[in-house]
């Protein structure tokens, strides 16, 4: 018997990719792989979340934007998206190029 | 259009070094500068930026500031503390022997957040030191790297033009 555990992370838009989705926060369900002991896990690499965003807002610009964006996980700018597995429960903000001062 | 993002919210940070804050309020340039005061500090370095009110020929209306403010407010603080870090040793010091002289005494960056009308600041920054040099160097350091890396964003609003079209500035070039 396999064991179906949802998550999900919490998606945060500001400023280009707010207006482009008109969103500023977004559940995003994780896909779910099986998992070495049989149970479905759900898991994503970040990496991977810009396709997946991007295929939640089709008709919009955030595609364009992701590709000029970098991202924080929890809090903390993430240097390279391919060493950052999301597990469920985090805090992902997009952060597209910033303009402050 | 998206609302204000729930994240960006009014923050403060205290460390050893000094102060960092996001406000919704207007900046108190005065009580901005009067918190690094110290009887020790010889000189004190002040930038304000405020909005002006034209680019590239066009008239600006206003701006609008957000930002990631748990984020922001810790990328504001590692500034300030690798801005004292940096300059631990002035030019000037007599001292022979112990440990290096502080040469910055306290550093503070406050940024508003929402709307800054045109000729209003947007960020205050005030760094206290025994010397001039120090001062300004770090003043100008800190404000580089507010604009490079702290996680705030400012969309501009021209005459003329509709809201929804206001476009999200990018400090670096893309």
């Amino acid at each position: 018997m396999s064991v179906l555990r949802k998550a999900s992370i919490t998606v945060l838009y500001f400023a280009a990719a707010s207006t482009a989705t008109g969103l500023t926060v977004e559940e995003v369900e994780l896909p779910s792989h099986n998992s070495d002991a049989g149970a479905l896990e759900p898991s994503l690499k970040l990496s991977e979340l810009a396709g997946l965003l991007a295929g939640r807002h089709p008709k919009t610009s955030l595609a364009s934007i992701l590709e000029q964006s970098s991202w924080a996980v929890d809090a903390e700018m993430v240097e390279d998206p391919v060493t950052v597995t999301l597990r469920g429960g985090e805090e992902v903000a997009v952060i597209c190029p910033v303009s402050g001062g | 259009m998206a609302s204000t993002p729930p994240a960006s919210v009014e923050a403060r940070l205290d460390i050893p070094e000094g102060t960092c804050a996001l406000t919704y309020e207007p900046l108190d340039v005065q009580a901005i500068i009067n918190s690094v005061t110290d009887d020790a500090a010889g000189a004190t370095a002040v930038f304000i930026g405020t909005t002006r009110n034209s680019f590239k020929g066009k008239v600006v209306t206003r701006l609008d500031y957000q930002a990631y403010s748990k984020l922001a407010i810790k990328t504001m603080a590692d500034i300030i503390q690798n801005a004292h870090s940096a300059y631990t040793r002035s030019e000037h010091t007599t001292a022979l022997t112990g440990p290096p002289p502080q040469s910055l005494i306290r550093s503070t960056v406050h940024h508003r957040l929402g709307t800054v009308p045109v000729g209003e600041p947007s960020i205050v920054i005030a760094v206290s030191s025994p010397h001039r040099k120090e001062a300004f160097m770090a003043c100008e350091r800190i404000l580089e790297e507010v604009k490079l890396n702290a996680q705030i964003w400012k969309r501009e609003f021209y005459e003329g033009e509709r809201e929804e079209d206001a476009e999200w500035k990018a400090n670096v070039g893309h």
